[in-house]
């Protein structure tokens, strides 16, 4: 982010502070597309990912009151949408392993013409391994942010990036991913 | 471009599912919990929550029903194929005579005790007809025995005894909505804002269970577990372990659904639109007791009909509905009932006007039909016996007798 962005962030969120709810309603439009498509990319379902990010906002309400405006709001939003969204993909696990193979949901399948290939093959990756991969290539936090995102040691994050890339690399599209750590 | 911005731009670039709405759904909430967080209340309350003279035209399904255009019901008579094989149960019916209604009401035909929601606030209604106010509050629901009445007003979730002696209160974060008491007694789930809510049966223990909710009581398993089933403000029809707060199974709800409740045997769940009616079944699962939400099956409505609202049997899982039909020569109403595994509802009366609510006897044998339009109540049997009705229904529920709306039922209880 830049420094301008940033400066405008952070009066926004002491406008918000204050009681203005147009300073929280562009806050809101400045993030949600963003916080919807990382939610959505680790939980790969529609009405999950709304859910997870309509929550992290409502979170965000509320604590707004404790959030330091010497920090970055995106990171602070990002924190909570990740872990919402991984909190709901191992619970969807959990529950598909105690029962059986048999989905409850019937998610929106991924759209076929564009990025098909992607979806397809993230949605493969465990949920631990897509949150780093999404927190790392599209929200584009360092390694050691993500460690502290996650609570996580910083090689545990790194091997879980390397595991998600290894087998991401296996797309063609993504062939390129691979070169990129050599 | 570097070899990580590639995964970078297909990450960001790449189409995934958008819900239609959800970006202005979200802000709608949002906007409410920020109005909520600094005004203490005010504004939600005005933003979120229908006027009490709107809430007592009884549930959203009245007010769905009465939205739909004309267009959307011709498209739907000429197009739906299920529609037309079961128009003639209500198009070829001619309206039935209703009974002449009692003037005031007297012994609750079917027993039981009631819950009546006036503009005055709730009143109890004794199997011999005589009533009491409970107080100020919007909204009101029995415990499973009919001991306690919890009543919600403003932010304040409180028990009363059906006297009026109060037990506890509790104020909520947010304007408290839908309570409703679980099966076993010991947890009330409410809405508050847009959050869901329990607490423990004496006012203790409060706490979140999920962040956003649509505007749809909440209903509980029947079957004594802590399974609280609802609509998530995404649409999707939700179970969640109340106490564990694990969340157990889910699947996208009926679009538009204004109503769910859990059925007494436990194995489904009746969702109700403005012109739809289905039955999920719920699949209770051994180790550990999670259950699943499986096959559906949709309930026929009629082409041109419209759900004005549904109730199951407080014993099997036999629906009670109320459609209403918009016909060139006026609006007719029926009540039907789906009893399980028959192929075809059966049409108990088909009245001119629209019809209300319907709420089943505490025994399952009887139907309670509300008529704002001429005032009165109707009691319908579902086997033998003898139909009835009561008039000046409105005078009944307004303090000193003054002409007041049309009270809402909010529940038809136990025998002690």
């Amino acid at each position: 982010m830049g420094s301008e962005s940033g400066a405008n962030e952070q009066k926004l969120v002491r406008e918000a502070q204050a009681g203005s709810s147009a300073a929280m309603a562009e806050l809101y439009s400045l993030h949600w597309r963003r916080a919807y498509r990382a939610a959505y990319l680790v939980v790969h379902d529609a009405a999950a990912a709304e859910d997870v990010a309509q929550d992290a906002f409502l979170a965000a309400v509320d604590a707004l009151d404790r959030f330091d405006l010497r920090r970055p709001f995106a990171p602070w939003l990002h924190r909570i949408v990740v872990n919402r969204a991984l909190d709901w993909a191992r619970r969807e696990a959990l529950r598909r392993r105690v029962d059986g193979a048999e989905s409850v949901f019937e998610p929106l399948p991924p759209p076929e013409e564009v990025g098909g290939e992607m979806i397809a093959a993230l949605k493969d990756l465990p949920a631990e391994q897509r949150a780093v991969v999404v927190l790392r290539h599209l929200l584009e936090y360092t390694p050691g942010e993500i460690a502290s995102m996650l609570d996580l040691p910083r090689g545990t994050v790194n091997s879980r990036l390397r595991r998600g890339l290894d087998r991401l690399r296996e797309t063609a599209e993504l062939d390129a991913v691979g070169e990129e750590r050599r | 471009m570097s070899r990580r911005d590639a995964l970078g731009r297909a990450l960001r670039e790449v189409e995934i599912p958008l819900p239609g709405g959800a970006e202005e759904r979200g802000l709608r909430v949002v906007e409410a919990a920020f109005a909520e967080r600094t005004s203490g209340g005010s504004e939600l309350r005005g933003a979120m929550t229908p006027k009490t003279s709107e809430r007592l035209g009884g549930r959203p399904l009245p007010r769905l029903a009465l939205s739909l255009g004309l267009a959307a019901l011709l498209a739907v008579l000429v197009l739906s194929p299920a529609g037309a094989a079961v128009r003639s149960w209500v198009d070829e019916v001619l309206t039935a005579p209703t009974p002449r209604p009692e003037p005031t009401l007297g012994e609750i035909p079917g027993g039981g005790r009631l819950l009546i929601q006036s503009a005055a606030g709730p009143w109890v209604v004794q199997p011999d007809g005589s009533r009491r106010l409970l107080g100020d509050y919007e909204e009101a629901t029995w415990s499973p025995r009919g001991l306690y009445v919890a009543v919600a007003e403003g932010r304040t979730l409180s028990a009363v005894e059906p006297d009026g002696t109060p037990h506890w209160s509790s104020t909520a974060p947010a304007r408290v909505s839908d309570p409703r008491w679980a099966p076993f007694g010991t947890r009330i789930a409410y809405r508050a804002g847009r959050t869901l809510r329990v607490i423990a049966g004496d006012g203790t223990e409060d706490q979140l269970v999920a962040g956003s909710s649509a505007p749809i009581a909440p209903s509980w398993s029947p079957l004594g577990d802590p399974t609280l089933a609802y609509v998530s403000g995404a649409g999707a029809l939700r179970l969640v372990n109340s106490e564990s707060l694990v969340d157990l199974a889910a699947a996208p709800a009926l679009d538009d659904v204004a109503e769910i409740e859990w059925g007494a045997g436990g194995k489904s769940i009746l969702e109700a639109s403005h012109g739809a009616l289905r039955l999920r079944e719920v699949q209770p699962r051994k180790l550990p007791p999670r259950p699943s939400i499986a096959v559906t099956h949709s309930l026929p409505v009629p082409a041109g009909a419209t759900v004005a609202d549904a109730a199951l049997a407080p014993k099997r899982e036999t629906v009670a509905a109320v459609l209403t039909n918009w016909r060139n020569h006026g609006t007719r109403s029926s009540i039907v009932v789906y009893g399980p595994g028959e192929a075809k509802p059966r049409r108990l009366l088909t009245v001119p006007g629209s019809l209300g609510e319907v709420a089943w006897s505490p025994d399952g044998r009887k139907l309670l039909v509300t008529w704002p339009a001429v005032n009165e109540w109707l009691f319908l049997p579902l086997g033998r016996g003898r139909e009835s009705a009561v008039a000046n229904i409105s005078r009944a529920f307004a303090p000193g007798g003054r002409a007041a709306s049309f009270p809402r039922v909010d529940g038809w209880c136990c025998r002690r």
